[in-house]
């Protein structure tokens, strides 16, 4: 196998000791320890059953900025996107230990009010998922489970998000046709629009371009750079240049554990692990 | 080198489909075609076979080509047919029978029964020919009976002159008539006549006009006499025992008439079959309907105008089978039926009214001669110009033409008792056809338009195929069965759909996943349940208990879901952690624990309701006990009030909590809540019994037209059993529908921060619309083909109300019942196929509207 020129780092075994159980000390680069966080997490484990998916993963969610979790399939990114709104409550066999703080509250308490907690949250799926209804009803959905019925208001909110989401101007004269005839890009910035209508704190994106073509995907990540500033991005990719470009903070995962979370910049071209340079430089994966 | 055809080279590629992957798929698509169209043809066939055995119904009735013969008699007063066809008997002016053969028109014996007596005055026959009474000069009347007796005597008994007698002769030999029959047997026929013991009335006074009635020997008589007018005669035998002689007595009475106007005799009198009414009818049309139910006082109750044009004249009159209803013919060609119908406003003593049911038109000439047939409602009617006619009564439909022109001025026509021939007499012969009347009382309109039946008070849709006599009116309207299949399938639809529509919800939408498989397929277990045993259950152990149960039962329905409702407001009050917690399993517990409550609840409640609003039993305030009728009002309106208050109240409470609730801890919020749902309960139960009182002043009572008497075999009880069994199968359905909406979009809901029943309702229930739609229409189907439940859980009464505690007919269930009794190829027979086919129409356009509409959802809710 060639290896990339300027490659300094030596293996730190780091896999190893995964493979065998070991604990060990995520990397984590001290430029995100300057960044006021909006979400914390804290020794968090996961287990489906009793199989073990998460093992104590502690990071933070930089506010306004774009964090991308990275990492092979299965590495456990989706989920630990997912208990951030608590999505995994809908698995019976979940577990959960450890933490997460939304703004300082603890959100993996039985009392927490989950369904207030999921309108902090917006949340967009790595498929299109548009209700069989009008692109006007798809995007206030949020406003009407919570029973607004000021027509002028939803509009209003309809027209901010779908700008917001880059998709006023293509959809403007036809809001109240059906969201299922949207091409596929289209119906993911309309899952966009709807999940900022209803001003959420953190935006957790999964994996948000990977049913789309490449056109559509420059869009969405055209549109993920102007959203950020105003939310707070927690997205989960496959694509490594994707989370290059469009984040500011990469966590790159591996079979259950955080290995390394820094800048993206620096974590992509200066990683402190050699697996985390192959990863990122597509020699393994 | 050259690689050839596939990447690998490990196979080689070949260049065709192998013949066996072709055979395969040809033979495949052979089968499943012919599986389709085997489907389509068995479905057609079926219809073919339905309506093949139908559509005979609506043949015309036929004659063959007549048989015509010379006779020398003259205006003869009554004709007596045999059952062939093949003699007749003529009582003639001179009081002589003659029989006749109807071949050939030949005098074959006389009989003289008044040799040696002074002539009758008058005279009157039964409808069947086979009862007689004269009147007499002295003032007495006698009975006498006339038929046929018909035999067949073995080979030795055939006298030797008569073996040599060809097939269709007639010959006369030794006091008979005899005849060799098609099939070659030799027929003896004899004509039987037996003239009774005079009965000397009190008056002596000459008879003129003579009615009578012969019911198993006890006869009745309406006698007009010269001197002492209308006389009502009973006469009674009894048996000396010690002699074996019988004695019998009279007993008469005068009825009222009015001596000043009517000193001629009247045209007719007529007995009724009751043996309790007279009818006078005079020439010009006036009749006097004579109320004799107490014949020492009977009284006129009415009188009627039987020609009601203007310058009509009555020509002829007969009354039909049963005597209950009055044929009369008039100059003008036109043929009226007469009976007695209820009548309301006290304008007669007997509460009855003589009323002009069906009218049917001949030609424009006098009509000559009335007969009925001994054996339905059928008549001949014979007009002045020569034509023969025969009507079906009840559905005024011409069945038969016939022209007896070419037989000299006609005298009249009579149909036989096999109703197979119908002989008409002229002054120039006689002539006779072979006639086959098929179905006569079948027609469009005597399905499905109101007929009126003798003794109803006006048009009405009746369905009453059989009943115990000849004189019995066949009654073939469908509309109850109909009403019945649509009651049965509205109320158990009632009840099944919303429990089965919620359980599927429920069950996809908010069941443990674990508990989903376990709960699903007990459900469907249900469905395995026969529906004769649910039929029996609901027959024999739920009809009785419900009967005592009654408001108990009527209590549940409030009961039940308000202790779910408060529940689930307590379940509020509960900590939050324990509520999640306790979402599994302890919640499914605790709503089942709200059940027992509900019903110890409404099993407390229910007697005391009936004390205080159904006059302490609410079956015998159904029956009419008991004045007011504010707590039915209320039950009743209870459903329009609860969606009232939800709307309204639920609405400005909604609005309220939005403006005030926000800063609320969740105790407040719960208590608030609990303090609604009283609020609401009082306004609902304020509203409901509110209007209900009002509607009570004002005078409107639900019974006799919402409500009516209890029948323990009612519509609530089949709607509880046949909701029981649709449920499995609108549940088993609508719950896949339900599962098999998009996983994605539950989460986009749930993510989106929707609650699991905002998810359900906003978001679930309408993308899966068309499958819950087509779950309903196929449980609809089931519900409208059930028959074994509404068999054994109804009383089968083929009444039209609207009175949930009433029973009913279904087509499918009316099918059932009659079927085997029915004599294949007889009109009932064929009737009962088109009820078949009428069920299969109904199903045919419910499903047809159903996939409509479905396709329609499903359009709408395409490309997911």
């Amino acid at each position: 196998m060639n290896e990339l020129p300027g490659s300094i780092l030596e293996p730190s075994g780091l896999f190893d000791a995964i493979h065998e159980g070991r604990s060990f000390d995520a990397v984590v680069h001290e430029a995100t320890f300057d960044e006021r966080s909006i979400l914390e997490i804290e020794k968090l484990r996961l287990w489906y059953g009793s199989s073990q998916a998460l093992f104590d993963i502690s990071m933070l969610c930089p506010e306004g900025k774009v964090t991308a979790l990275i990492g092979p399939s299965g590495c456990g990114k989706s989920t630990l996107l997912r208990c951030v709104n608590r999505m995994n409550d809908l698995i019976d066999t979940v577990r959960i230990e450890g933490q997460i703080r939304l703004s300082g509250q603890p959100i993996l308490d039985s009392g927490t009010d989950v369904i207030e907690l999921r309108k902090r949250i917006g949340m967009v799926f790595q498929k299109p998922n548009p209700f069989p209804m009008s692109i006007f009803e798809n995007v206030v959905y949020s406003l009407r489970i919570d029973g607004e019925r000021d027509r002028g208001l939803l509009e209003e909110v309809c027209e901010e998000s779908l700008k917001g989401a880059g998709l006023w101007e293509e959809v403007k004269d036809r809001l109240e046709s059906s969201a299922l005839a949207l091409s596929g890009g289209q119906q993911q910035r309309l899952c966009i629009a709807r999940a900022i209508a209803a001003e959420p704190e953190v935006l957790l994106l999964d994996e948000p371009c990977s049913a789309l073509d490449p056109i559509a995907t420059g869009r969405v990540e055209d549109l993920i750079d102007e959203l950020k500033g105003t939310y707070s991005i927690l997205m989960v990719t496959h694509n490594m240049q994707q989370a290059s470009r469009a984040s500011d903070y990469t966590a790159f995962m591996y079979l259950g554990r955080l290995v390394e979370f820094g800048p993206t910049q620096d974590l992509f071209l200066q990683p402190r692990l050699k697996e985390t340079e192959d990863y990122v430089t597509g020699r393994f994966g | 080198m050259r690689r050839s055809g596939n990447g690998t080279g490990r196979r080689k590629r070949r260049l065709e489909t192998t013949k066996r992957v072709r055979l395969a798929e040809r033979l495949a698509t052979g089968l499943i075609t012919a599986g389709g169209f085997g489907a389509v043809i068995a479905i057609t066939l079926i219809c073919a076979f339905l309506l093949a055995v139908a559509l005979p119904l609506f043949r015309r009735a036929q004659a063959s080509e007549p048989n015509e013969a010379p006779v020398a008699e003259r205006a003869p007063r009554r004709v007596f047919p045999d059952e062939y066809g093949v003699l007749v008997a003529v009582l003639g002016q001179d009081w002589n029978l003659r029989v006749l053969a109807v071949e050939s028109g030949q005098v074959l014996e006389e009989i003289e029964p008044f040799a040696g007596l002074s002539r009758p005055t008058a005279f009157s026959a039964s409808v069947d020919g086979r009862s007689l009474a004269f009147g007499f000069e002295d003032g007495s009347v006698r009975t006498a009976r006339i038929g046929f007796e018909s035999s067949f005597p073995i080979a030795d008994e055939v006298p030797a002159e008569l073996v040599d007698v060809a097939g269709g002769r007639v010959v006369e030999f030794g006091n008979a008539i005899w005849q060799r029959t098609p099939e070659g047997k030799l027929r003896r026929e004899a004509l039987d006549f037996e003239l009774g013991e005079p009965l000397q009335l009190d008056s002596a006074s000459p008879v003129q006009r003579l009615s009578h009635l012969d019911d198993d020997g006890d006869q009745t008589f309406v006698v007009w006499t010269r001197d002492a007018g209308p006389l009502f005669v009973q006469a009674e035998s009894t048996m000396n025992l010690f002699t074996g002689e019988s004695e019998t007595s009279l007993e008469e009475r005068v009825l009222p008439y009015d001596r000043e106007s009517d000193s001629a005799p009247p045209a007719q009198v007529l007995l009724t079959g009751t043996g309790r009414e007279v009818l006078i009818v005079h020439g010009d049309g006036r009749a006097e309907r004579i109320d004799a139910r107490d014949p020492a006082n009977a009284t006129v109750a009415e009188v009627v105008d039987l020609t009601p044009e203007e310058g009509e004249r009555l020509t002829s009159t007969t009354f039909l089978v049963g005597r209950s209803t009055l044929i009369t013919g008039s100059d003008r060609g036109v043929i009226r039926a007469w009976f007695d119908a209820p009548r309301e406003d006290g304008a007669t003593p007997d509460g009855k009214a003589l009323v002009e049911a069906h009218t049917m038109r001949g030609p424009n000439t006098p009509v000559v001669h009335l007969a009925a047939s001994p054996r339905s409602r059928l008549i001949v009617a014979t007009f002045g110009d020569g034509t023969v006619q025969a009507y079906h009564v009840t559905s005024e439909s011409r069945l038969l033409e016939l022209d007896a022109t070419d037989i000299g001025s006609p005298f009249g026509a009579r149909i036989l008792p096999k109703e197979d021939h119908v002989l008409a007499f002229g002054s120039a012969g006689l002539k006779s056809w072979e006639v086959d009347f098929r179905s006569p009382e079948a027609s469009f309109s005597s399905f499905f338009r109101p007929v009126w039946y003798e003794t109803y008070p006006g048009p009405q849709h009746v369905w009453q195929s059989e009943g115990a006599s000849d004189a019995f009116e066949t009654k073939l309207g469908f509309v109850p069965l109909v009403y019945g299949t649509i009651k049965a399938t509205f109320y158990s639809m009632l009840f099944g759909t919303p429990l089965a529509l919620l359980a599927a919800l429920f069950t996809s939408e908010f069941l443990d996943r674990r508990l989903r498989a376990p709960i699903k397929s007990s459900i469907e277990m249900m469905a395995s349940l026969p529906s004769v045993v649910l039929g029996f259950l609901a027959g024999l152990v739920i009809a009785p208990f419900a009967q005592t149960a009654l408001p108990a039962i009527l209590a549940a329905i409030v009961t039940v879901p308000l202790a779910l409702l408060l529940g689930a407001h307590l379940w509020q009050f509960l900590p939050t952690e324990r509520r999640s917690a306790w979402s599994g399993w302890q919640r499914v517990v605790a709503m089942a624990a709200a059940l027992p409550v509900g019903v110890l609840a409404a099993a407390w409640v229910g007697p005391g309701l009936e004390r205080l609003f159904f006059a302490g039993s609410i079956e015998l305030w159904l029956g009419g006990k008991g004045a007011h009728s504010i707590g039915a009002w209320g039950l009743l309106l209870l459903p329009v009030s609860v969606l009232l208050v939800t709307l309204v109240g639920g609405r400005g409470y909604a609005a309220f909590l939005a403006r005030r609730g926000e800063s609320w801890t969740r105790g407040r919020t719960a208590r608030v809540d609990l303090l609604k749902l009283g609020v609401g309960l009082v306004a609902t139960l304020g509203v409901a019994f509110g209007v209900g009182g009002l509607l009570e002043v004002s005078g409107f009572d639900p019974r006799g037209s919402l409500l009516d008497t209890y029948d323990p075999h009612n519509a609530l009880l089949v709607g509880f059993v046949m909701g029981f069994a649709i449920i499995p199968i609108i549940y088993t359905l609508a719950e896949d529908a339900l599962s098999s909406v998009p996983e994605h979009l539950r989460l986009a809901s749930l993510g989106a921060g929707a609650t699991p029943w905002q998810t359900a309702v906003r978001v679930v229930l309408p993308t899966a619309t068309s499958g819950l739609f087509s779950a309903v229409m196929i449980g609809l189907g089931r519900a409208v083909g059930e028959t074994m439940i509404v068999l054994m859980a109804t009383g089968n009464t083929p009444i039209m109300e609207i009175n949930p505690f009433s029973g009913f007919r279904t087509l499918s269930a009316n099918i059932a019942v009659e079927l085997p009794e029915a004599v294949q190829g007889s009109t009932h027979y064929r009737a009962l196929f088109l009820a078949a086919l009428v069920l299969f129409a109904m199903t045919f356009v419910l499903n047809t509207c159903a996939e409509t509409v479905r396709i329609r959802f499903r359009k709408r809710s395409s490309r997911l």
